[in-house]
């Protein structure tokens, strides 16, 4: 039997009246239409069904719930409280201060009145405030700059604290105490004593006059007299006070690093090591071959939590700078268009920074 | 062959077996002389490096005042007096507050608020991990995100939530907004992921258990160190809270607070200041050294994914 390409056999109901194609096609989506209808009242009533559709009695009792259904339930349970904490202190300010970036902000007490600008925030700190610009690349090219010297460092301290000696849980003590002890004030008061107007300054200054008023001007570690005294071209000085201070703050930031390089090392089989001596590797080969590849995620994630750390310190630059406009100037809509303008950045350099690290390091070590 | 020992015997040997394996370790690796001495030397180097100021923080605290004005400072004391540490309450007499009130602030603060948010973090931790709830990739992304902000930059929406809620001016401005903090759930929901074995789950329920059994007596137990850790950083965290332009009265400011009061008076106050820095430093390392094997365990189970 020959067929028409262009038509098709449609079987079509008993007893229907329908002349054309345009009739019968809406006959059936009439009755596809009431099939769902019936199928949405079937699970509002919540009757379970069996395959042939008779109606299952034991099922319908009210106390019946399907495992499922109650896992669900109690995890929602477990996690509401996260969340609602989670939306009310983090989400709904987020996007408050996303929207506030657009607008022009008067806070009065208890209250904020916000105007609609569009992007005129933005174009403000990019155009008029001069020093927006400048914070911003000074604390990005600061971070690009010391986030590979925490990332070697710490993997230097790892991997020595995690060798076989005596005493290993008191060195790893003396590297992490400080981490837990340091924070806010205790920090500013023991670097300031230390550094400030403590024992380096005091040491390195000629006089007791010369301590106290450089006490009074730095805030935090200060070799520069120190190293004045040894009479060095002045650029000289400034670039080694600059990298000892900086050696001196990234020891203190290199703990956290160090906790998760440990870890990351105690992963590896001894196994491997075993059979690399076999073989006759070399340490270098040893650390080249198989402990860098082995640890290439513990890498990942010290490259990102040490970033998180760099940049939104409250003493990093930008955020500083935001700060001192939110609270002395009352300023919140320029701060917020600053604060996003930074997080824009931080993220898309945390996203890169991964995808290429992914991309270059990890799939070769595999 | 099989022995029935007594529980304690069985933990001796389980302690004796540790260290002949220990041993082993010891003598897995060896090291020429000079290696060694190298090795000592740039632990010995760092190390001295990164706790000197502690140190000297502490020798400070002990110098009677004619000492602390002596130039150049010394690293060590003459004669060690805990007059510092015993003028510590007075100094604070016109504040109306008395020190001790501070420290019990800081205290329940840190402790109620360490507390909730392990409770809180880990039932949410224990959700994400083990259970398919919908929605679960997003959340999890929205912690992520949120571990790169820093609560600076929120201040000024969430007074204006604290001030309709009505918290301004009481402990709950220092306790809500910290039981939420995203970065305990991420490090529990890594470690439980990979330490709590979803068998164990599936055997749990079939043998009866409720979801809140499992979370409570299985899941728990097994993550233990990474609660420990979380009590750590929590702690750590929380200790260093200083009131903001949320807290007016008093008596309900912290510890923190009183410290950089004390050490705005000066150097003859030095010594002081000295002083609340070392008692600030003690609760950290209490907790350090009640977690602080279980550290290293943890944070190896976040790294790892």
């Amino acid at each position: 039997m020959k067929k028409d390409k262009n038509t098709e056999t449609i079987t079509i109901a008993e007893g229907s009246s329908a002349t054309s194609v345009k009739d019968i096609i809406k006959a059936e989506k009439a009755e596809l239409r009431a099939k769902k209808r019936e199928e949405r009242l079937k699970k509002k009533q919540k009757i379970a069904y069996d395959h042939r559709g008779n109606i299952i009695p034991d099922l319908n009792k009210k106390h019946v719930k399907g495992i499922e259904s109650k896992k669900s339930m109690y995890g929602r349970m477990f996690i509401l409280p996260w969340c609602i904490g989670m939306l009310l202190f983090f989400i709904v300010p987020l996007f408050e201060s996303l929207w506030y970036s657009f607008c022009y902000v008067e806070v009065a007490p208890g209250e904020m009145y916000s105007v609609f600008e569009g992007i005129e925030n933005y174009r403000f700190i990019f155009e008029e405030d001069m020093d927006f610009v400048n914070n911003l690349t000074k604390s990005i090219s600061s971070f690009f700059t010391s986030m590979p010297i925490i990332v070697i460092v710490s993997l230097i301290l790892a991997l020595v604290l995690n060798g076989n000696f005596k005493g290993r849980t008191f060195f790893r003590g003396v590297f992490f105490v400080p981490v837990i002890v340091a924070t806010g004030v205790v920090m500013t008061l023991l670097t300031r004593s230390y550094g400030g107007y403590g024992a380096i300054v005091q040491l390195s200054a000629k006089s007791a006059e010369d301590a106290y008023s450089a006490a009074g001007t730095t805030s935090g570690m200060d070799f520069s007299a120190l190293l004045n005294q040894l009479n060095l071209p002045e650029d000289l000085t400034a670039q080694l006070s600059k990298m000892i201070t900086d050696i001196f703050n990234t020891i203190w930031t290199c703990g956290i690093p160090v906790v998760l390089y440990i870890a990351g090392l105690q992963t590896i089989p001894a196994q491997l090591y075993e059979a690399s001596k076999v073989e006759g590797a070399t340490t270098w080969e040893e650390f080249w071959y198989i402990t860098l590849p082995m640890i290439g995620q513990t890498i990942l994630l010290v490259i990102v939590f040490t970033l998180i750390e760099l940049l939104t310190q409250s003493n990093s630059l930008v955020i500083n700078q935001a700060y001192t406009q939110m609270i002395d100037n009352a300023n919140y809509y320029h701060s917020a268009a600053m604060l996003w303008v930074f997080f824009a950045i931080v993220g898309t350099i945390i996203g890169l920074i991964i995808l290429i690290y992914s991309k270059l390091c990890l799939k070769r070590w595999e | 062959m099989q022995m029935s020992i007594s529980k304690s015997d069985a933990k001796k040997l389980q302690k004796l077996r540790l260290k002949a394996s220990r041993k082993d370790q010891y003598k897995r690796f060896t090291r020429t002389k000079a290696g060694n001495f190298f090795y000592t030397l740039f632990l010995v180097v760092f190390g001295l490096y990164s706790i000197l100021p502690m140190i000297y923080c502490i020798i400070t605290s002990f110098k009677p005042l004619d000492e602390l004005l002596v130039f150049p400072p010394r690293f060590y004391v003459v004669s060690p007096t805990p007059s510092n540490y015993l003028t510590l309450p007075s100094l604070l007499d016109n504040l109306a507050v008395p020190l001790s009130r501070y420290a019990f602030n800081s205290i329940f603060v840190s402790v109620v608020t360490t507390f909730f948010h392990i409770l809180v973090a880990s039932a949410a931790a224990f959700v994400l991990a083990k259970t398919d709830i919908k929605g679960k990739k997003i959340i999890f992304t929205v912690i992520q995100m949120s571990l790169l902000y820093n609560a600076y930059t929120l201040e000024i929406p969430r007074y204006l939530i604290y001030s309709t809620l009505g918290m301004i001016d009481t402990y709950l401005v220092y306790i809500l907004p910290a039981i939420p903090s995203s970065m305990g759930v991420f490090l529990m929901k890594q470690f439980m992921d990979t330490n709590v074995p979803d068998p164990l789950i599936e055997a749990a329920r079939i043998d009866g258990a409720g979801s809140f059994r499992i979370y409570w007596q299985i899941a728990m137990p097994i993550v233990k160190p990474a609660w420990l850790t979380l009590t750590l950083f929590s702690f750590r965290d929380m200790w260093s809270i200083v009131p903001g332009g949320t807290i007016f009265s008093e008596e309900l400011k912290t510890l923190p607070f009183a410290a950089s009061t004390i050490a705005s008076g000066g150097i003859a106050r030095q010594g002081c200041a000295m002083a609340v820095t070392v008692i600030m430093m003690i609760p950290p390392i209490l907790v350090y050294l009640i977690s602080q094997r279980s550290v290293t365990q943890t944070m190896s189970s976040a790294g790892i994914k």
